[in-house]
């Protein structure tokens, strides 16, 4: 998967580009970490994942201004992430009861990878700190948004609106992701598969879908 | 052996009921129709038509879903032939000599030699399954909650081990997957995990979302990102299907073993089927006469691939049908299909409901049947559906996740949870993270903690209990040498010279 990689902007100045992104991906982890941290001192029992927090807000902030000398940015930020990860799974398992005599309580396990996935994740960190590794692929904004925004509504559209304006609308918003759309053919393409999906669905599966909005 | 005969025959009655070959045949339909897909491999597939499948009865369910697998398997080879744009892993190979061969005009034997071969392999595999089966059920019945768990985790490094990557990341991203396992209500006390207040969550994260998300609307915005392909479908007609009789000569020995290699191989956790695709390639090039004909459309290079991918493909149904422990993201999704009709994979299914065991199995003998009898006719159709540009493609596949999604529980926030592992999917992929990983940790979550949980309880929270008990033991020694094996500078190359592809 690590060929293929897009060169990152500014790749022809690469001190350049390596510093910028440092800082804002620094500044997102520190922000990450405080804004948990805000959240675990309303939660009780919290004290280890607070100190792990503050921990990475500190290390975010060393890797903003530049002090950690990160050399495979996918490993680094990419272990940070399953470091919090954990983090925030044990401040949601806080308040269980954990072990009993002999017996698990519903919250030992939980713990108990939590912390094992957070030093797995530490230890990848680390290895990306030193490993020398690929930058981080551009993210693309417009393709993966809209998909994700044509999912979203379609969520939001089954209930009030009904299987066919949520389908057709959901085809034609994840459609405008594509950088070569054109208007009529996907209009029609998103009325056949429409028709497609409700002849499946309700017809043939015998799925109880509504299928237009209900007026009461 | 007269046991086997007769578990084959309960099997071929359950798989011989006309509804329940109605759902194979369908499955090899529609597996194939979205394994043609370029870009969509056969984890996205599965888990794209899983919700379809739900609404059946178990038996049926379950053919149905391994004729979409074998549907996919055959599909993916299909486009490597005719576009050279592999529709999967297993197939990145067949591409080399299977699209010059289409380029000179025999893309038609191309197609029927792997039809032909896939066919073989699934027959020597299903008897192969057959008959390890039973012995490998009782092996596992022996064992208590400590062994289980140490087998588990055996299976999941070797899962690690032998897919490409990173071990240490691989390793995360099971955790990863336990972790995300234990969102919901407790197994034994019924409070509920890390639900976070949402009552949607208190049920846990559904398979299906994380599936769905992951693989099938990650590689969907994954895809997009890529330049539009030039895909050059073949524009002459297909006109010979039937490969010559010199052709049957020729890839005879070369199907022959390209199904040992691959029954072999798929055994093993992990990449299999990809893993026994490249090595069987590899080996027919090395015995050749002539290696330089390779690449240039030799029908040793499409036939030895195929039947090595189809066997493994069945052959790794082996571990999850007997132990329980799926091998690979497919078996993941399968056990997941599984868990939603009620049975808990694992030893115990073969001797409770011996008609969906043999009958799984007898069914995989014919959907491998029906592929060659519905495939070969149907080329044309298929080529068309590559036809069809990607723009179009890909919301038809999103509206069609999404109405999946949602008819599984009729739950909008399912679709929303599926649309936020997507994003999830799309960042594992950027930061090179492996998703099968976490997938099969996911799965086995549930049971590996339960066995954990009455192993600590029966052993009075006496941790050592994993290595006092010999079976445990050794496999859980098995795990460690594995991964120390594979932390190994040396080895650690020649694993990454295996999956350089």
């Amino acid at each position: 998967m690590s060929e293929g990689v897009s060169p990152s902007p500014g790749g022809t100045r690469p001190g350049f580009s390596v510093h910028t992104h440092n800082l804002i991906g620094g500044l997102i982890v520190t922000v990450l970490a405080l804004l948990m941290l805000g959240y675990a001192f309303f939660v009780p029992n919290t004290v280890i994942p607070r100190f792990m927090l503050a921990a990475l807000a500190v290390i975010g902030i060393a890797t903003a201004v530049g002090l950690v000398p990160v050399h495979g940015p996918r490993d680094f930020y990419g272990g940070i992430v399953l470091v919090m990860l954990p983090t925030v799974a044990l401040i949601a398992s806080a308040e269980l009861p954990g072990q009993r005599g002999f017996a698990f309580g519903p919250g030992t396990a939980p713990r108990l990878f939590s912390f094992v996935l957070a030093a797995l994740g530490a230890a990848v960190a680390i290895g990306g700190v030193f490993a020398e590794g690929p930058p981080i692929e551009k993210y693309k904004i417009r393709g993966p948004s809209l998909v994700i925004i044509a999912i979203l509504s379609f969520a939001a559209m089954i209930r009030p609106l009904g299987l066919v304006p949520a389908t057709f609308l959901a085809f034609m918003i994840s459609i405008l992701g594509s950088s070569e759309m054109r208007w009529i053919e996907s209009t029609i393409a998103g009325a056949l598969m429409t028709l497609f999906c409700v002849l499946l669905f309700v017809y043939l599966l015998n799925l109880p879908f509504q299928l237009w909005p209900r007026f009461y | 052996m007269s046991d086997l005969l007769a578990n084959l025959w309960l099997g071929f009655q359950v798989a011989a009921n006309p509804f329940n070959i109605l759902f194979c045949l369908l499955g090899a339909l529609v597996g194939t129709l979205v394994g043609v897909l370029p870009g969509i491999g056969s984890v996205a597939t599965i888990a794209m038509l899983l919700p379809i499948t739900f609404g059946l009865p178990p038996v049926g369910a379950l053919i149905m879903l391994a004729g979409i697998y074998y549907g996919a398997q055959y599909g993916g080879s299909t486009t490597s032939v005719l576009v050279n744009i592999p529709g999967e892993a297993t197939s990145v190979i067949t591409c080399l000599d299977g699209h010059q061969m289409a380029r000179q005009g025999r893309a038609g034997p191309a197609l029927s030699i792997a039809a032909i071969g896939s066919f073989f392999a699934g027959c020597v595999a299903t008897v192969l399954v057959a008959a390890l089966g039973q012995p490998l059920t009782s092996l596992a019945l022996l064992f208590g909650p400590a062994e289980y768990f140490s087998l588990m985790v055996l299976g999941l490094i070797f899962a690690v081990v032998l897919a490409k990557g990173s071990v240490l990341k691989a390793v995360a991203m099971v955790l990863t997957g336990l972790l995300l396992s234990m969102v919901g209500s407790d197994l034994e006390t019924g409070a509920g995990r890390m639900t976070f207040d949402i009552a949607e969550l208190a049920d846990g994260i559904g398979f299906a979302n994380i599936a769905m998300g992951v693989f099938g609307f990650a590689e969907i915005i994954r895809n997009l990102e890529l330049p539009p392909e030039s895909r050059d479908i073949l524009k002459t007609k297909i006109t010979n299907l039937m490969p010559s009789r010199q052709d049957l000569i020729d890839s005879a020995g070369a199907i022959a073993r390209g199904t040992a290699l691959g029954s072999l191989v798929g055994i093993l956790p992990g990449g299999g089927a990809v893993i026994a695709s490249f090595a069987a390639y590899t080996f027919e090039k090395k015995i050749a006469k002539d290696p330089s004909r390779f690449g240039r459309g030799a029908i040793q290079g499409v036939a030895a691939p195929e039947s090595a991918n189809n066997a493994a493909a069945q052959t790794s149904f082996i571990p999850l049908l007997t132990l329980g422990i799926p091998p690979n993201a497919v078996m993941a999704l399968m056990v997941g299909a599984m868990t939603i009709h009620g049975i808990v994979p694992g030893p115990q299914v073969m001797t409770k409901q011996p008609e969906l065991f043999w009958g799984m199995i007898a069914s995989m003998w014919i959907g491998n049947l029906m592929l060659v009898v519905i495939n070969l006719p149907l080329v044309g159709v298929w080529v068309s559906l590559l036809r069809v540009p990607y723009r179009l493609l890909y919301p038809s596949i999103i509206v069609f996740c999404c109405i999946g999604i949602y008819s599984i529980n009729n739950s909008p926030t399912d679709v929303s949870i599926a649309a936020i592992f997507g994003v999830v999917g799309y960042w594992l992929v950027k930061h090179d993270f492996e998703p099968a990983p976490l997938l099969l940790g996911f799965v086995l979550g549930p049971l590996m903690e339960e066995n954990l949980r009455r192993a600590m309880l029966i052993a009075r929270g006496d941790v050592t209990v994993f290595f006092t008990r010999p079976i445990s033991a050794v496999l859980l020694s098995t795990a460690i040498i594995l991964l120390i094996l594979a932390g190994l500078p040396k080895i650690r190359r020649r694993r990454d010279e295996v999956f350089v592809e």
